[in-house]
Parts: structure tokens; sequence; C-alpha cells
């Protein structure tokens, strides 16, 4: 009797903290909606402009299909050169944050400081202070991506190496290898397939971020995408769309496929 | 003539725990020894010292007359690739194939350019070859680890082991994730193995009616104390249960089905 009234009471604290996560967020939500002056009379005028735009859009100005692939030719260029730099210089950054190494903790742990630095800033942070540094175009763009992904590549690479299972280091320790083989043999084979996939999926991120980055005037198909908005052209907002989610979607899927199959 | 030698020997992890008490210890070139007690005797940190996998506090060990104590990190590496270990998980890369699990063992033979390069000499690959044939499972070479049975990684395991060319064999629970049937046919390899080289052999068990079939010769432990050091055939039900400091359960013999079926 008496563990079934602690456990109704344990309960019943356990709901009050629910309900008072639920008031928290509804009255932030109630406090922002407010500051913002926000209304669903507000909402529901804009709706009739949104449907004439995009009435707008259609049918794409296919003129300019030829114009938009060579645009997204490059963002894919940009977005795999990007992402290449991120892979190869996240790597070591991964292994040197990593706390199962027998690193000393103060190298793992700049490792980490490291990699959070550069994860708080947004691509578009980047975006704008290499197209300051090298001027408008692709570079920039692969700049921006190389050094932006780094941050999230190196972070879920480490936490991959940081999960590995100890018992092959072990293994090879007791055969008498060297900490190069020891590295070489138990745990590249553990980390190499689980790499890839991660950096496939920062490919995939990559492809999304190089195609808005242009609007920052780091190059590929965002460019013509910024002055078609900036003009209100929007059949060739239409047009440029159509091919930014086409290709998108394809790469995505191939990308999720072949990642599918490596681990 | 004596392979082993331990005097005094004791070990104390960082966190306080005494793990072994002073244990003078002798064990004959060629032996088949047994090492028994509860888990948390002191059978693994005892095999691991041995390869100084774990460092000892006190004492000495002498191998093949030499003390391994202090030896340089040069002399270590040297050292521990004359002595062969087997794992009660196996330990094994499980994404890769079993030939270049076996490969490993001979890291220490091969210059390390050419390991890092993954270029092998023809004759150690033979060799690692020959260590699956005589384990029997030389038709997986190819085969990624992880997709062998239980009893087939551990003989990956153990053909890693004998591509070390051990003088001696550590077996750390080698049998403790197998079935019954399984269990017994490792313990047979790694007896016949012993037969054959003449690699002394130390295996550590919990399974009192195995240590009974297999061992030559028993060292019981207790609580980090050696409490028993002689011949199986001497060893009674009234002694196991002074190593166990308990009676003897069905969980203590493999064939009353203890453990049976995990």
């Amino acid at each position: 009797m008496k563990t079934s009234n602690t456990s109704l009471r344990d309960y019943e604290k356990k709901s009050m903290k629910w309900y008072v996560g639920y008031f928290v967020v509804l009255a932030l939500f109630i406090w922002s909606m407010i500051g913002m002056n926000i209304n669903l009379e507000r909402i529901s005028d804009g709706i009739p402009a949104m449907g004439r735009i995009l009435a707008l859009m259609v049918p794409p100005d296919t003129a300019r299909l030829e114009s938009s692939v060579i645009g997204m030719i490059e963002t894919i260029q940009i977005a795999v050169i990007g992402t290449t730099i991120a892979a190869i210089f996240s790597i070591p950054v991964s292994f040197m944050a990593a706390r199962n190494l027998g690193l000393p903790t103060a190298v793992s742990t700049a490792g980490k400081q490291i990699l959070n630095a550069i994860r708080t800033f947004p691509s578009l942070v980047f975006g704008i202070f290499f197209v300051a540094s090298y001027g408008p175009g692709p570079l920039a763009g692969v700049m921006a991506l190389g050094i932006n992904s780094i941050g999230m590549l190196g972070k879920l690479n480490s936490e991959i190496v940081e999960a590995i299972d100890p018992g092959p280091i072990e293994a090879l320790e007791a055969t008498g290898a060297n900490y190069p083989e020891m590295f070489l043999y138990a745990v590249i084979p553990q980390v190499l397939p689980e790499f890839i996939g991660t950096t496939l999926y920062r490919f995939e991120l990559n492809l999304r971020q190089a195609s808005v980055l242009g609007l920052v005037g780091a190059g590929g198909i965002g460019v013509t995408l910024m002055q078609a908005l900036q003009f209100r052209r929007w059949a060739i907002v239409g047009m440029t769309m159509l091919v930014i989610i086409v290709v998108v979607t394809i790469l995505d899927y191939s990308s999720a496929f072949i990642r599918k199959k490596i681990i | 003539m004596e392979i082993i030698e331990c005097e005094g020997l004791g070990v104390t992890y960082p966190g306080g725990v005494e793990a072994l008490k002073n244990v003078d210890l002798t064990i004959e070139d060629g032996d088949f020894v047994i090492v028994v007690g509860l888990s948390g005797a002191g059978k693994s940190t005892l095999l691991r010292t041995i390869n100084r996998l774990v460092e000892p506090t006190t004492g000495t060990i002498k191998v093949d007359g030499r003390v391994i104590n202090n030896l340089d990190k040069k002399e270590l590496k040297e050292y521990r690739s004359e002595v062969g270990m087997i794992f009660q998980n196996f330990n094994l890369v499980n994404r890769s194939s079993v030939l270049r699990n076996v490969l490993a063992g001979r890291l220490r033979e091969v210059p390390t350019w050419r390991t890092l390069l993954g270029l092998f000499p023809e004759e150690d690959v033979e060799e690692a070859l020959s260590c699956l044939e005589r384990v029997g499972i030389k038709e997986k070479a190819d085969s990624r680890a992880d997709e062998l049975s239980g009893g087939q990684q551990q003989r990956v395991g153990i053909a890693r082991a004998l591509a070390q060319e051990p003088k001696i064999l550590l077996a750390d629970e080698p049998v403790a994730s197998l079935d019954p049937p399984t269990s017994h046919a490792v313990m047979q390899d790694l007896k016949r193995i012993n037969e054959e080289d003449g690699i002394t052999t130390l295996v550590n068990l919990h399974f009192i009616d195995l240590a009974q079939e297999y061992g030559e010769k028993i060292i019981g432990l207790r609580e980090g104390e050696l409490v028993y050091q002689g011949p199986a055939s001497k060893v009674t039900e009234a002694k196991f249960e002074e190593i166990y400091g308990r009676s003897i359960t069905a969980d203590d013999q493999l064939t009353a089905g203890g453990e049976a079926d995990v």
C-alpha cells in the first residue's frame, strides 16, 4: 500500500511538470505574437497575394532553362568542392576531439571547442564574410561551405569515433602492434563507412545551402534566383525553383541510397 | 623448465581495488593451465599482467628467465608479439575481412611501412591462411568477420594469436560467449594447439567441469589471492568450494546448463 501511494505521488509530480511545460510554451507563443503584432486577420490578408505570385510563376520561363541548368551545375560543383574540403579538414579534428584515443584531455577539449565555435556561425554569415574577402563568385561559396561544414562533420565524426568498440584496439595492442598500426587496423575500419555516411549527408545539406548562398553573391544558381527576385520576374523565379527542386530531389535520393548501402 | 615465474605479484587499480595480492606462481614450459575463480577474483587481471596490458603494482614477472616489469616501449612490443591473446568477446574488427583480422597477428613481423600500406609479403599472407586452416575455417578468409557465427569468430581470434607464432597463449574466458557444443570445440582446438606446438597456454574459465576436463594444471584465485596451484586431477569438489568460497551450483557447470543457450 505504501509503495503504491508513493508511486502515485511521483506520477502526479511528473504530470505537474508537463503542465508547467505546456503553460510556459503557450505563454512564450502569445508573448511573441503580441510583440510582433501578428493576428489571424493579417495572416489571411497575405494569402491572395501569395496565390497571385505563385500563378505568375506558371508557366516557368523556358527560355531560361539553359541558364538555370548552367547555374545549377555551378551550385553542384560548389557543394562538391566545399564538402570535400570540409571532409578532409574535419577528419583530423574529429580524431583530436574524441576522448577515447588516449590523447590528453586538453587536446580533445580544444578540438571540441574549435568545432563548437565553427558551428555557432550560420553559413550565410560565412558567405557574406567570404564574398567580402574574395569578391562575389563561386570561390566565396566554396569557402563558406567548406569552413562551415567542418563544424558539423567534425562533431558527428568525433561522436562516431567515441562510440567504437575498444576490444579490437586492446587485441592489437596485445599483438605488439605500434600506435599507427592500431589506428589503421582497429580504429579506421570501424569508423570509415560511417564517416562516408556523414559526409554524404552533409553533401545533401550543402547542395541546398549552395542554392541559397548565391543570394549573398557566392555563386551558383542562387545568383540567378536573387536577380529574378529583385526584378520580380516571377516566371524566371519559377524556372530556377523548378530546376533546384528537381536536381536537389534526385541527388538527395541518390545520396541517401548510397548511404544505406554503405552502412 | 619454468617459462613464467611470478613473485609477490600484486595489482592495485587506480580506484584502489586490489585485484591481485602477493601472488607467487610458476608455470612450466608447455603447460596447459586453467585459471579458475569467481568473476572478480583476478583471473583477467592475472592474464593481462602477464602481457603487461595491466601494469603490476608490486612483485616481479619473469618470462623465459627475463624480468618483464621494466621493458622499454620497443622491448615491450617485441615481448607482446611472443604472447598471443584470445578474448571473451573475440575483439575482432567486425567490418574487416577474416584474413585482415588474422594478418593483425603478423604486424610485428612486417615492417611498419608495409603494414600501413597493406602490403603484406606473400609468406605472411600464406602464414595467416595456414593459421586459419589449422582452426578449420580457411574457406572463410574473405568473409567479413561479423558474417561468422560466434564459434567461428573465436577461431579467427585463435588464428590471429597463432599468426604471432607465440611462445605463450593467454585465453581470457574464451568460451563464455559460446553455447556448450561450441565451447567444447573451442577448448579442443586450444588443447590440440598446445599439444602439437607446445605453446604454453593459460585459459581463464569459470566452469569447473570444463576446467577438470581440459586442464592439466589448475590455478585457483579467490579475491586476488592464489589459493590453489597444482594438477587438475587433485582438484576435488571440496577444493573448488574452497576456491569459490561457497558451495558449487549448477551455474558453475557448463553441462548443467547454467549459462547454456546464451
